[in-house]
């Protein structure tokens, strides 16, 4: 444990990151709608050490009730439907949708189209976009911390 | 070159002899699955190992139906059930059919009747709590304790096999990659590999050590990634962060030698672009050492931590017996004692000498496949310390026969053995099918949390860390 303890604290300070001068918080969220994964990833190490979206307030929750984002990866699949309007439902107002990486925004190659039952703006008001194949934490960290200046 | 993939057509009487029989000869089967024969009948295709060779079996859908083979081996179960429900192919014999793909509203379509006093069933997702694939889970306890697991994924099929269909080769690979970010790199490999042998081409010395070093690296990340999940799993914030960071700092080395940090379009159908100069290649490696050396010794520590060792040991045990009936492969089967690695005779690859690794006890619980990672890792690592040497430089493929209408790729991703099947067709994909090491596993992992504890599933299912996406595609 005291291994792993140093080990952290060096990669704390080596990562240096600043404190954010403005306050708030959102709770995030996240529904894979059809993703490859690879946005998940991404939105993962965001909450990791090296860029730590915890720091600007923004922490994902277990449940759509406490959410203030619905974050949504991938292209809208015919079997996610349902359960991305079920937890859509499930949040309180005010809330927001982000849809997140290329797929989610419909510029990607999404597959069959029998299979895919359309862009997450197809589905839900979309207020924040974050494009990429999948957008680095950097971005994610970058676009959700504009919310939170909204 | 010892990869030439022979057709042979086997009429349904014999079937059964011919794919179940397999084991007693010496062989292992790969993959099943159908599509559309020459005359646009179905037809059910089954990838197999002899003993000598790579086999691709082709059986015709008499009236729409096949012999089922489920039975004699079970590691083609899901395989039958997907080829039913996307081909509308009976497997006779395989009762009761339950659609794998399809979501039926009704429960008992899909589900295994659980009885007795006090059973009760769980229902988990398809949405999770954390930041996780989608995917449904319903667990069949008594108390906290499961007596069976129904899996049901399939949430994000994207129909990514059929959309390939009628691209030429070059522009399949995109659509084939997406089935997952994480194994993007095995996945398309697998692919170009299946295309090129179906063209009659090999690659040259630089293609095979430039896909060698990408597979690797996505092994680095992925197994990096796994320890630190595994960490989560138990609650042990320390172990989760040092290799959540491991992995970002793979991800940055992987973003500066390929300029991505998954490797996407990193792979090509028939060559490789992959151009590392020399000093690139240098800085890599030493910042990988570095990594490899904070990677030990985070490692180390966790050897010694009581709360997570009492948390791993004996949980979610997989026995050897059962790896080899489902058909398990990668780190989860070598964990489970299965000796098995593809990259020890990987023609198209560059693994010269290579041994596969196992834990020092592969007893098949959650401890031993947390090994199994770290000590790939160190392989790994020094694999890619040998393949950096020097620059890496672009490759191309040359022409060694005329080639066959099919093609067949098989790559050890960091989950496992991952097979794709390509059938081409006037210089375009008429069929393709990836079956992912994810694929093979799911079944183990409903099998190995199967008498633990509901609050151990987690854990269970984070010692395996499949991809939902692989499968789903
Ligand atoms: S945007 Fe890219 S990384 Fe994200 S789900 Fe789609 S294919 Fe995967």
């Amino acid at each position: 444990m005291f291994v792993l303890l140093r080990q952290l604290q060096r990669i704390r300070s080596e990562c240096a990151l600043p404190r954010p001068a403005r306050r708030g918080s959102l709770q995030l969220r996240h529904v894979d709608a059809g993703s490859c994964n690879g946005c998940e990833h991404e939105l993962q190490a965001a909450s990791g050490p090296a860029y730590d979206l915890a720091r600007f307030g923004l922490s994902i929750t277990a449940s759509p009730r406490h959410a203030d984002v619905l974050l949504v990866t991938g292209a809208v699949t015919t079997r996610m439907r349902g359960a991305l309007e079920i937890a859509y439902a499930a949040m309180p107002e005010p809330r927001r949708v982000a849809a997140l990486g290329d797929c989610a925004l419909g510029c990607g190659l999404l597959g069959d189209p029998s299979q895919i039952a359309g862009r997450v703006e197809e589905i839900l008001p979309v207020d924040l976009r974050i494009p990429g194949c999948p957008p680095d934490p950097e971005t994610i960290a970058r676009h959700l911390r504009e919310l939170l200046a909204r | 070159m010892t990869d030439a993939l022979s057709l042979t057509a086997v009429p349904p009487g014999l079937w059964r002899e011919t794919i179940g029989g397999l084991g007693r000869r010496g062989g292992l089967p790969l993959s099943l699955f159908a599509a559309a024969g020459p005359d646009g009948f179905p037809e059910v295709r089954c990838l197999a190992e002899t003993g000598d060779g790579l086999m691709l079996a082709v059986c015709p859908a008499l009236d729409g139906a096949v012999p089922s083979v489920a039975d004699v081996v079970p590691a083609l179960h899901w395989d039958e059930r997907e080829a039913r429900d996307l081909h509308g192919v009976v497997f006779t014999g395989h009762w009761p059919h339950r659609p794998l793909v399809h979501h039926p509203a009704d429960l008992a379509e899909w589900t295994t009747p659980v009885t007795g006093d006090d059973v009760h069933q769980v229902a988990v997702g398809p949405i999770h709590a954390g930041v996780i694939e989608s995917g449904h889970f319903r667990f069949h306890c008594v108390g906290e304790r499961i007596l069976h697991i129904d899996v049901r994924l399939f949430h994000t099929h994207r129909g990514l096999e059929h959309a390939a269909e009628g691209l030429a080769p070059d522009e399949a690979l995109p659509v084939v990659r997406r089935a997952c970010g994480a194994c993007a790199v095995a996945n398309s490999v697998a692919f170009a590999d299946a295309v090129e042998q179906a063209t009659g081409r090999f690659p040259d010395d630089a293609t095979r050590r430039a896909r060698t070093v990408l597979v690797e690296l996505e092994r680095v990340y992925n197994h990096a990634n796994d320890i630190g999940a595994m960490c989560a799993g138990v609650g042990l914030a320390p172990g989760a962060m040092v290799f959540a960071h491991a992995k970002e700092r793979a991800q940055r080395i992987i973003h500066d030698l390929t300029g991505h940090r998954f490797m996407f379009g990193a792979v090509a159908v028939g060559g490789s672009g992959l151009s590392i100069g020399a000093d690139a290649a240098a800085g890599a490696r030493g910042a990988l050492a570095a990594l490899g050396r904070d990677m030990a010794a985070a490692w180390r520590a966790l050897l010694f931590d009581a709360s997570l060792r009492d948390r791993v040991a004996g949980a979610g045990v997989l026995p050897h017996d059962e790896a080899l009936r489902l058909g398990v492969v990668g780190p989860a089967a070598r964990a489970s004692g299965v000796g098995r690695d593809l990259r020890e005779d990987a023609p198209r690859l560059w693994y010269p000498g290579f041994r596969a690794v196992l834990p020092a006890e592969p007893v098949g619980d959650v401890a031993a496949r947390m090994e199994a990672r770290a000590v790939e890792l160190a392989q790994s690592l020094a694999l890619l310390d040998d393949l950096l040497a020097g620059a890496v430089t672009p490759g191309s493929v040359t022409t060694v026969d005329s080639g066959g209408r099919h093609g067949a790729g098989r790559v050890e991703s960091a989950r496992g053995g991952t097979t794709c099947v390509v059938e081409l067709e006037a210089g375009t994909v008429r069929r393709v099918h990836l079956r992912t090491a994810s694929y093979a596993n799911w079944p183990a992992v409903a099998r190995a949390a199967t008498g633990a504890i509901l609050p151990d599933f987690p854990l269970v299912n984070k010692s395996f860390e499949l991809c939902y996406a692989c499968v789903d595609r």
